[in-house]
């Protein structure tokens, strides 16, 4: 994850309190997803940015695993075609994974 | 053999030292008490056994711009922290970054004696430089792979500091260094030797005690019957670009090529042409880029009848420290292209 959205991060769960915040994830590739899935939760595992050594253990999901709870033209307007195109069970199964192990707040 | 805790120094980039991306390249090198970004993993992988006691920093463009004064300051900061062992990078596939590891292992080596363990892609320019001079644990091509990484460099940081017998690269998964190392075998030279080639005349798997450097071997095309008729162009890695050159080719570890327009040019003079490479004494081809590039001879054979045409574009890049896959990947587009443009033959010159 890039440097400037880890700082982002980093201050927005100062700010809000790590309980209050959620990453949506729109990743197109299970391990780019997967590791900015680590990124927000166990801590930067490239080591190089602001969340290095942090471990924020944020809620993180990619968008493919709210489909239930988003606005079903809205999904359909933005997502379905990529959700055509994509790796959808194995992304689902990469962030879903990270969560488990590394998150604090799943719910 | 004591279990003291060792004492190790570790160099990183501006970027893994936390001071930011390529527009911070250039930051002459500082040091920190302590560890900065990769050194907390490298710090939970040593454990009890090593402690990182100082982490050295410097931007890749600086060190490689400035490699003697780099290397010395460097140095300097790493030699009075009492290292036992000095860790560089894990650098990845980032080319700058790998030569300034490299770079430091080798001064590290010859000045202060002290073993070095990096971490590299295989492809990384800086492990065909500096090989010799680290033990240099193969990675992945990116900062994802950190995770498997830094236990294999804390591992051999563990070894060589306790002084422990080091195995093979193959063993131990570092990169081949070039060292021969004379050993006792149970069974004589002949009898290996034949068994080896009973196993590979059965199809079996086996392993050579010597193996050979792979060589990228390009068989000449037959020759041009008369060049008096046909297109010529020139392609050099030497650097040779317009004045201020506008692509920004890279002076080492060129990403890109540029493609140039010299109709009408017959000459390349000092205020028009200049080389970008970074890896020789610029001074005489930015005097006379011909030198590098030689348009001026091709214009007057041109002239002379005794070409049938210098091509209206020439290509260039920077070889420099520039990785052969990246370098195969350009002339497969620079061929494309020149076979297009009615080219029958290329000049390619270097440094």
């Amino acid at each position: 994850m890039d440097l400037e959205n880890q700082r982002r991060i980093k201050e927005l769960a100062e700010k809000h309190g790590a309980e209050n915040l959620v990453v949506v994830l729109g990743g197109a590739e299970a391990e780019a997803a997967g590791l900015a899935a680590e990124t927000v939760t166990a801590g930067d595992p490239t080591y190089a940015g602001p969340l290095a050594g942090v471990q924020l253990g944020l809620g993180v999901y990619h968008i493919f695993e709210l489909k239930d709870k988003v606005d079903e033209a809205v999904y359909e307007e933005q997502v379905s075609m990529m959700e055509m195109v994509l790796d959808v069970d194995a992304i689902i199964q990469e962030v879903s994974s990270i969560r488990e192990q590394y998150s604090q707040f799943k719910d | 053999m004591s279990d003291k805790k060792l004492r190790v120094v570790h160099y990183l980039n501006q970027f893994y030292g936390g001071i930011g991306g390529e527009d911070k390249a250039d930051v002459p090198p500082s040091e920190r008490e302590g560890v900065v970004g990769p050194g907390m993993a490298l710090k939970a992988a040593l454990g009890n056994n090593g402690e990182v006691v100082a982490t050295v920093i410097c931007g890749d463009s600086y060190f490689n711009e400035n490699i003697d004064e780099a290397s010395k300051a460097v140095i300097e900061m790493i030699s009075k922290h009492n290292p036992d062992v000095v860790v560089a990078g894990p650098a990845f596939n980032a080319g700058r970054y790998g030569v300034a590891c490299g770079a430091v292992a080798k001064a590290i080596s010859d000045e202060l004696g002290i073993p070095v363990v990096s971490g590299m892609y295989p492809e990384n320019p800086g492990v065909d430089m500096y090989r010799k001079f680290a033990y240099v644990v193969e990675t992945g091509n990116s900062a994802a792979d950190m995770r498997k990484a830094i236990p294999q460099i804390a591992k051999l940081v563990v070894k060589l500091g306790r002084g422990e017998e080091m195995g093979t690269p193959a063993e131990e998964g570092y990169m081949e260094r070039g060292v021969r190392k004379n050993v006792f075998h149970d069974e004589r030279g002949s009898k290996r030797a034949v068994d080896m080639l009973v196993k590979k005349l059965a199809g079996e798997q086996f392993t050579t005690e010597y193996p050979m450097p792979v060589f990228d071997r390009v068989t000449p095309n037959p020759a041009v019957a008369d060049v008096s008729k046909i297109k010529i162009a020139l392609v050099t890695s030497g650097g040779i670009v317009p004045d201020k050159n506008p692509d920004r080719i890279e002076s080492s570890s060129a990403s890109k090529y540029g493609k140039y327009d010299i109709s009408g040019v017959n000459d390349l003079t000092d205020d028009t042409f200049e080389t970008a490479h970074g890896g020789y004494d610029p001074v005489y081809a930015n005097l006379d880029a011909d030198r590098v590039l030689p348009v001026d001879v091709l214009r007057e054979m041109e002239q002379q009848g005794k070409i049938g045409e210098l091509h209206r574009y020439y290509y260039a890049t920077v070889g420099n420290g520039t990785s052969v896959a990246n370098a195969a990947k350009f002339a497969k587009a620079i061929a494309a292209e020149l076979v297009a443009d009615g080219v029958q033959a290329v000049i390619l010159t270097s440094t």
